[in-house]
């Protein structure tokens, strides 16, 4: 027994002894450094970031911010100089790259390059793939109860239906909502025509007797708790309300999505450029992104291919983006002109005097 | 904020002023820091132009007070406003009694009450508003009993409407009329009264002229603390009326946060200050009254 004890042990010595001895050729040796990684709050699951420590020895110093803009602010401050590694949203990854603020990839130091979603390469903030490796995808839905409502849902302009009176909630995030209502009238999320977007101002006052109320952190309360029938929310939102209750019908609205990426770079100026490669190549791992798409906060589409084998059977109906939602029926919501915003804002702000009437 | 309630307290040592100039040092240092700098940035800022992404330039513009004057942003002004007079109203209705008639009590009760008015304050207000949803819901404690009793037979629709608002609204400030008018009464020299009743006064008339005046200082503490929040209070506003009854201090935090307009933001709060600093003065020019009872 104690023969066959010291065996294993000494077995195991040689196994750790030669993985370390293979990963130290492989990598330049980043042991004992500090990864600084900026991203929003919970974007991982524990397990994850240990294990990053645990398989380079790298400790992980992770900070949030709550905006983008925050983000960009904080590195155009300190000359990108902060941070190794960040994740942020799509408009805003156009005006990190565009401003120089972040670092051309060295491919060669992310073997897991191509475990990435195809799909969502190559999109309008980095159209090279100079910048950015994805991280995952949001795509904001209409989700309902069918016991609480009389209709059946499959678009946005549903929402506009008598019966739903008082019985809608949404997200407070006034492109997106000022979006779909474009998307009602034929437009696209992005349309720079300012008599377009207070058409579409005009038709959105006409929801607000629809409205109950306009939330952006516990949208999901509202539909779980039966405060109301219908709710239009964010991706991770929407994961939470089906998990908690399957009974729910998520739609994907036939006039088109508004798809968000997340994706990530490294500042033009990280202090620990060798330990930002080794953590995007290692969030790349097909095990490690299924961990991090697999948990019960998360929630958002996963954009690693490979991953999603590994991610349970439960979780994939939810974080596994159909194969039918494609581009074709989505756009992204990008930056435009500060006329076309200053519309958005004043059609929003009616729209909110409007509910509350 | 103690020193700008302080006036009746520092009255009476006034002349020692001279001599114990040096403790107040601190307080002057206090204010110039932590309220008068401030002010002077707001100010400052509110002149200037919004940068395209974050944060704003050194460029002078008038352009976020012309803004204000649109009809929507006037529009919020004037339902601020309307909300403020209706919550401060319902609290000097309820407020005023309440804290006469608690300092009235004998010692014992009167501590009692005084304990339930201010444990409220051990908790959060976040939290216990969103303790008035779960009471308030369309599943919440309160359709529940009413279903059960019969009353109702579909689930009433309580929240996320104005008169959630107000209700919020009077709810987080009513302690603070309460206080206040309960310290002024508690201090008022009742030999006034009953000499006013000697004289051949009835009660309403020892009331009106010698009760309410003397206790005017606090009654006007109560408006300030009721008034000025009332038209502030965001979080009320976004967790009771759903986000849709919108405030001065929901434009503002949402010119802060997801608009990214800080000048806008500060010159809306310039407004809202003088707005409130003339309603202040009015009505202290209409009840004649000086002082603020010195309380907080």
């Amino acid at each position: 027994m104690n023969k066959r004890l010291i065996a294993a042990a000494v077995f195991a010595a040689c196994v750790i002894g030669t993985t370390g001895a293979v990963t130290a050729e492989e990598l330049p040796d980043i042991s004992g450094t500090t990864l600084n990684l900026y991203t929003w709050d919970g974007m991982f699951p524990q397990e994850v970031l240990d294990g990053f420590t645990e398989k380079y020895g790298v400790k992980i110093q992770y900070s949030n911010f709550d905006y983008d803009e925050d983000m960009l602010a904080r590195l155009e401050t300190n000359g990108a100089s902060e941070y190794d590694v960040v994740i942020a949203d799509d408009y805003i990854l156009k005006m990190v790259n565009d401003e120089g603020l972040s670092e051309e990839l060295d491919k060669s130091k992310i073997p897991n390059y191509d475990n990435q979603n195809e799909a969502f390469m190559s999109l309008f903030y980095d159209p090279e793939n100079k910048y950015n490796v994805v991280y995952g995808v949001g795509i904001p839905l209409i989700v309902y109860d069918p016991s609480l409502i009389d209709i059946e849902i499959s678009s946005f302009e549903d929402l506009w239906d008598e019966s739903l009176a008082d019985n809608v909630a949404i997200i407070g995030n006034y492109r997106v909502i000022d979006g779909f209502t474009l998307k009602t009238l034929g437009e696209s999320f992005n349309t720079e025509d300012v008599d377009k977007i207070r058409e579409a101002g005009e038709k959105l006052v006409t929801l607000a007797p629809n409205i109950r109320a306009i939330n952006d952190t516990n949208t999901q309360d509202l539909l779980l708790s039966g405060e109301v029938g219908a709710a239009f929310m964010y991706t991770s939102q929407v994961t939470l309300a089906l998990r908690t209750n399957p009974e729910l019908v998520a739609v994907y609205p036939s006039e088109g999505l508004g798809i968000g990426t997340m994706a990530q770079f490294i500042p033009k100026n990280a202090p620990n450029k060798e330990a930002a490669y080794a953590f995007i190549n290692y969030l790349l791992e097909p095990e490690v992104a299924a961990k991090c798409f697999d948990s019960d906060e998360f929630g958002y589409y996963c954009t690693n291919k490979p991953a999603e084998e590994f991610i349970s059977e439960e979780n994939r109906q939810y974080v596994v983006l159909p194969d039918d939602i494609t581009w074709e029926s989505g756009e992204a919501i990008q930056t435009i002109s500060d006329e076309a915003n200053e519309a958005h804002m004043e059609v929003w702000a009616e729209f909110q005097a409007a509910c509350g009437a | 904020m103690s020193m700008d309630f302080s006036g009746t307290v520092s009255k009476g040592r006034k002349r020692k002023r001279g001599r114990s100039w040096t403790l107040l040092v601190p307080i002057y240092i206090f204010t110039l820091l932590f309220v008068f700098l401030p002010l002077i940035y707001m100010v400052y800022l509110s002149f200037m132009t919004k940068a395209e992404v974050w944060g704003f330039e050194n460029r002078f513009t008038l352009e976020n007070y012309k803004k204000i004057l649109d009809p929507l942003y006037l529009r919020t002004f004037l339902n601020s406003l309307k909300l403020a007079l209706i919550s401060t109203l319902v609290n000097t209705a309820v407020g005023y009694p309440y804290g006469y008639f608690m300092a009235k009590l004998e010692k014992k009760k009167r501590d009692i009450m005084l304990l339930l008015v201010m444990i409220p304050f051990w908790t959060s207000e976040l939290i216990r508003l969103n303790g008035w949803i779960i009471v308030f819901r369309s599943k919440g404690v309160l359709n529940l009993i009413l279903e059960k009793a019969g009353l109702i037979d579909k689930p009433l629709k309580l929240l996320y409407n104005y008169q959630m608002v107000v209700f919020g609204m009077i709810y987080a400030l009513l302690p603070f009329m309460i206080l206040c008018v309960y310290s002024s009464v508690e201090k008022m020299d009742w030999k006034l009264v009953e000499a006013a009743r000697d004289l051949g006064g009835n009660a309403a008339q020892a009331f009106l002229t010698v009760t309410l005046p003397m206790t005017m200082p606090g009654l006007l503490s109560g408006v300030v603390l009721t008034f000025i929040p009332s038209m502030g209070l965001f979080f009320v506003a976004d967790l009771l009326g759903g986000n849709k009854i919108v405030l001065v201090g929901n434009v503002i935090q949402q010119q802060l946060t997801k608009g990214r307009n800080l000048p806008f933001a500060a010159a809306l709060s310039v407004v809202l200050m003088i707005l409130t600093s003339l309603f202040i003065a009015a009505y202290r020019r209409i009840t004649k009254t000086d002082q603020l009872e010195g309380l907080i």
